[in-house]
């Protein structure tokens, strides 16, 4: 070869059929403009996905981080022997019939003693003058103290009790001594002494496990709810789905896919599999009304009840993402199978279900994820609107008792009219978000981990 | 002269393993294999060779009823194997398949250790009544595989992980652990490079003295290198059928000599 | 590089051949060497026996074409395997052209049995007919052994060949101006020295196709040429 180009000249430009290389053409620079757009528009759509995400979650945690702080009061109460018992003979039954009410005084009479000791100038000569600071859930808490420690009666203990949920507002910047002018509740005074406690130490800003672990409370008493109770609510009917969407969703994929004739039937069902999928979710949910409850007469609002509902609604994307994973297996282990005398079914459970597991798992849980966060059957089985104030006692009335889901909660306390409620809301959402994000990460690991290569 | 045929360990025996008579296969209104009568010997490794398309694997997959998981293909006529015939209503396709083992073009292990890819059909055939003869079975089938030495000391990591030529050793040591009595090969090297395609060729010289292997392949020099009969197929309908020797010397058919003479595709 | 292949029948395929050439050479020996004593000893019985041996020879040869032909078609040889089956294929050809020599000395070997011999060609005739059996078990010892020194010897040696043949030739000549009754037998033992001679020719290519085995190239044409009857003249005169 070396001998045949050693002596051929170099051609002359001239004799190149087509321009320089080293000169980009018209064609050339029209598609290279063409394609810097293109980039410049994914990049553009990208940047507006991303500031939407963005606003989305300082959104959501500027509003909804208030909800895991609460305002708490520091009180002295004297337990007093007269009132709380009256026969003196420290009888649990007898102690039992003193109500919250009967220990409410006691409170803002402690309150009120550490306002003159503690010699701070406010308009207040009353007792009941303190009780726009403390919320209505403090004498609750402090009997339970009492019920629970008789020989506490006579002495004065401190309690930390929750702060109103003005003062509360108040200490977060969400009510100011202008915006109660009207409000009939509290006083500008009020907040005064609420600050002048706060300068002795006495009211404080501390974490509220309650709004994690705690129960709904009503419409008035918004310091004191939490979303504990939907919690549980949700992972009963996060329970429900996994037992009925799982078996039946990969029942019905693998004969689906395995094992039917492939004819018009099939076909059909496979693209009504499909559609299911687009069905609203609203759908199911008055599926659910007319068949659970009214039909069957399933207990309303319970999460038995919305656990089905909602498997009827995860099973269609059960069922496309484990047919997917088992379309993904490739045909070569199949045939090694049947190759070496395994029958259909060998083939199947032996081979193609694990490693087809990963990818089932991984469906399973983003449907799980997706049931979640469903509000819309919930409004319909009346699952929204309760107000879950219990934890449920024991395993079979956490699915039958009537209960609320995290979605639900959420929207009821966005309902509702205290502004308090906006906040929790905002919080309920953060928590929501995290359950999500846990089990989107828990589905990626469980896919990194029993992925295999074949 | 008779000292003069050490050249070839030759074909032991003339009993014939497997006899096809007037088969014909349809794919949905395609007439894929037109005819066909050939009677395949026991201990002989015997190749079917042809272009793309010429039916020659279709033919193959007839012989352990892998057609049948292919729900247009229709199969007509009788194959016998050692005189019963595979397609009467009476036979289990999954019986047949573990007497007639099977190998694929691309390897194919399960995603399992070495020691369950060999085992599994053992195991689900139920020939070892304990762990210590599953053993045993597992490692006979993997000498037989020529794979022994090379993966004895990791029975136990994935068989994944071994290079091409390993992993389709694996699957021949694989199909011979259920102890069938035909393997069916169907290009069983055309995923592997030149040395491993050598070893795979050389296991299969071997394995003639216990099975009937037959093989279909691309290459014809492979044809050339490890079988003892021939078999050209060419649209469909069985051209040629006799000693390799004499195929690839002096075919009778114009068409096989065209064909093994690189003149028509 | 490995004495092996992983296809072990390709191994079986190449020694088998090789097997056939030893034997076949073995042959070829043997065949000249009893033509030869056939000669000196005036045994017709010998010299029918060679006649009919070289049938087997024929034989032989025609099974290793066809078994070369046959890995050719089947395994596709390359390099070295391929210039074994080359190699096989020419030296039997050659082996099977010194079988012929020796079956045409045994031919004549009838003839020359019913004159009186010639005194004194006989030991030139042993001596040539000895170099060239030499030459023959060298060459297959070297192409057996893969040694081109050896081989490269064997061609050295086909000069002493062909001078034994120019002194033979003399000889004869000068025996038969001597006396004119002696031209039959004097012809006839020409024609066998003659046949020595082109059996160390064929001997010499045996030598060159190992040399061409061993190491991929054919040995340059330098050994010296010393079969100079082609232009000889006799000076009556003298």
């Amino acid at each position: 070869m070396s001998d045949a180009t050693s002596g051929g000249a170099v051609p002359a430009a001239g004799s190149r059929r087509h321009g320089s290389i080293l000169q980009l053409d018209a064609r050339t620079k029209k598609r290279n403009a063409k394609e810097a757009r293109f980039r410049a528009y994914g990049l553009g759509a990208i940047i507006i996905g991303l500031v939407f995400l963005v606003t989305l979650l300082t959104a959501i945690v500027s509003n909804g981080v208030g909800a895991f702080q609460q305002t708490f009061i520091e009180v002295p109460v004297y337990l007093d022997p007269q009132k709380l018992d009256k026969t003196g003979n420290r009888d649990a039954a007898e102690m039992a019939k003193v109500s919250t009410f009967g220990y409410t005084p006691l409170i803002q009479q402690g309150l009120l003693d550490l306002v003159d000791r503690e010699g701070i100038d406010a308009p207040f000569e009353k007792a009941g003058d303190m009780k726009a600071l403390i919320s209505a859930s403090a004498a609750a808490k402090v009997r339970d103290y009492v019920l629970a420690n008789p020989d506490a009666l006579g002495e004065t203990r401190g309690f930390e009790l929750l702060a109103s949920s003005r003062v509360d507002g108040y200490l977060k910047g969400r009510v100011t001594q202008e915006s109660v002018e009207r409000d009939r509740n509290i006083s500008a005074e009020h907040l005064q002494l609420a600050d002048a406690l706060r300068e002795i130490g006495a009211i404080r800003k501390g974490f509220n496990s309650e709004f994690i672990f705690g129960a709904d409370a009503s419409e008035s008493r918004a310091e004191q709810a939490g979303i504990g109770v939907a919690i549980l609510g949700s992972f009963f009917m996060m329970l429900v789905v996994l037992a009925f969407s799982l078996p039946i969703g990969v029942a019905a994929s693998i004969y689906l896919e395995e094992f039917a004739p492939k004819n018009r039937l099939t076909d059909l069902i496979e693209v009504n599999i499909s559609n299911l999928a687009a069905v609203p979710s609203i759908v199911f949910g008055i599926l659910g009304l007319a068949v659970f409850i009214e039909f069957a007469h399933l207990p309303q609002s319970a999460p038995l009840v919305g656990g089905l509902v909602l498997t009827l609604m995860t099973l269609p994307t059960i069922i496309i993402s484990t047919r997917a994973s088992l379309k993904a297996v490739p045909p070569s282990i199949r045939d090694a199978a049947l190759g070496i005398g395994a029958s259909k079914m060998q083939s199947v459970f032996h081979h193609v279900l694990p490693l087809a597991a990963p990818g089932i798992l991984t469906g399973t849980i983003i449907g799980l994820a997706q049931a979640l966060g469903e509000t819309a059957p919930l409004l319909l089985i009346g699952m929204v609107g309760y107000i879950a104030t219990n934890y449920p006692d024991g395993i079979s009335s956490g699915f039958l008792d009537p209960n609320s889901a995290m979605p639900a909660q959420i929207y009821e306390w966005a309902k509702r009219a205290d502004p308090a409620y906006y906040e929790r809301a905002w919080g309920g959402i953060i928590i929501l978000l995290v359950f999500l994000l846990t089990m989107n990460i828990i589905a990626i690991i469980l896919r990194r981990r029993f992925e295999r290569r074949w | 002269m008779n000292d003069m045929t050490l050249l070839e360990r030759g074909v032991q025996t003339d009993d014939i393993k497997i006899s096809a008579r007037n088969v014909e296969v349809f794919y949905g209104d395609t007439h894929a294999i037109k005819n066909v009568n050939v009677e395949i010997q026991d201990k002989t490794v015997t190749a079917f060779i042809g272009p793309s398309g010429c039916g020659k694997s279709t033919f193959l997959r007839c012989i352990n009823r892998m057609n049948d998981t292919i729900d247009i293909c229709r199969v007509k006529g009788d194959i016998l194997l050692d005189g019963e015939d595979i397609y009467d209503p009476k036979v289990d396709p999954v019986q047949l398949r573990a007497k007639v083992g099977m190998v694929f073009q691309k390897p194919n292990p399960f995603p399992k250790s070495i020691y369950d890819n060999v085992a599994y059909g053992p195991k689900i055939h139920g020939l070892a009544r304990n762990k210590a003869e599953l053993d045993e079975i597992v490692e006979r089938a993997l000498r037989r595989g020529a794979i022994w030495d090379e993966v004895k000391d990791r029975l136990h990591s994935p068989g994944t992980g071994l290079s091409g030529g390993q992993q389709q050793r694996l699957c021949i040591a694989r199909a011979v652990a259920t102890e069938p009595e035909v393997l069916l090969m169907d290009e069983p090297c055309s995923a592997l490079d030149p040395i491993a395609t050598a070893q795979v060729e050389e296991l299969i010289d071997e394995l003639r003295q216990d099975y009937s292997v037959v093989i279909v392949t691309h290459s014809m020099q492979q044809a050339a290198r490890v079988s003892q009969k021939t078999a050209f197929f060419h649209l469909g309908t069985l051209v040629e059928y006799g000693a390799t020797d004499r195929i690839f010397t002096s075919p009778e058919d114009p068409r096989t000599e065209s064909y093994i003479t690189g003149r028509i595709g | 590089m490995s004495d092996q292949h992983i296809l072990s029948a390709y191994d079986r395929d190449l020694e088998s051949i090789q097997a056939m050439i030893m034997k076949m050479g073995g042959q070829v020996e043997a065949a000249i060497r009893d033509a030869v004593r056939a000669l000196e000893t005036r045994d017709s019985d010998l010299a029918m026996k060679v006649r009919v041996g070289d049938r087997a020879i024929d034989e032989l040869e025609q099974l290793i074409n066809e078994q070369t032909a046959r890995i050719i078609a089947l395994r596709s040889p390359t390099a070295v395997d391929l210039r074994v089956v080359l190699s096989v294929m020419k030296i039997s050809a050659n082996l099977e052209r010194c079988g012929d020599f020796a079956k045409n000395i045994s031919k004549r070997t009838g003839v020359l049995l019913e004159s009186p011999p010639i005194e004194s060609t006989a030991a030139t005739v042993r001596r040539m007919a000895r170099q060239t059996e030499l030459m023959l078990k060298d060459a297959l010892d070297a192409y057996i052994h893969r040694d081109p020194q050896l081989a490269e010897s064997v061609i050295d040696r086909d000069v002493d060949v062909d001078q034994m043949y120019n002194t033979l030739f003399r000889e004869l000549l000068t025996h038969m101006m001597e006396d004119p009754r002696h031209i039959t037998a004097c012809m006839h033992l020409h024609f066998i020295a003659k046949n020595i001679e082109r059996i160390g020719d064929r001997v010499t290519n045996i030598a060159e196709q190992t040399v061409y085995m061993v190491t991929g190239e054919l040995p340059t044409e330098k050994r010296a040429k010393a079969d100079h009857t082609a232009t000889e003249t006799i000076d009556f005169g003298a």
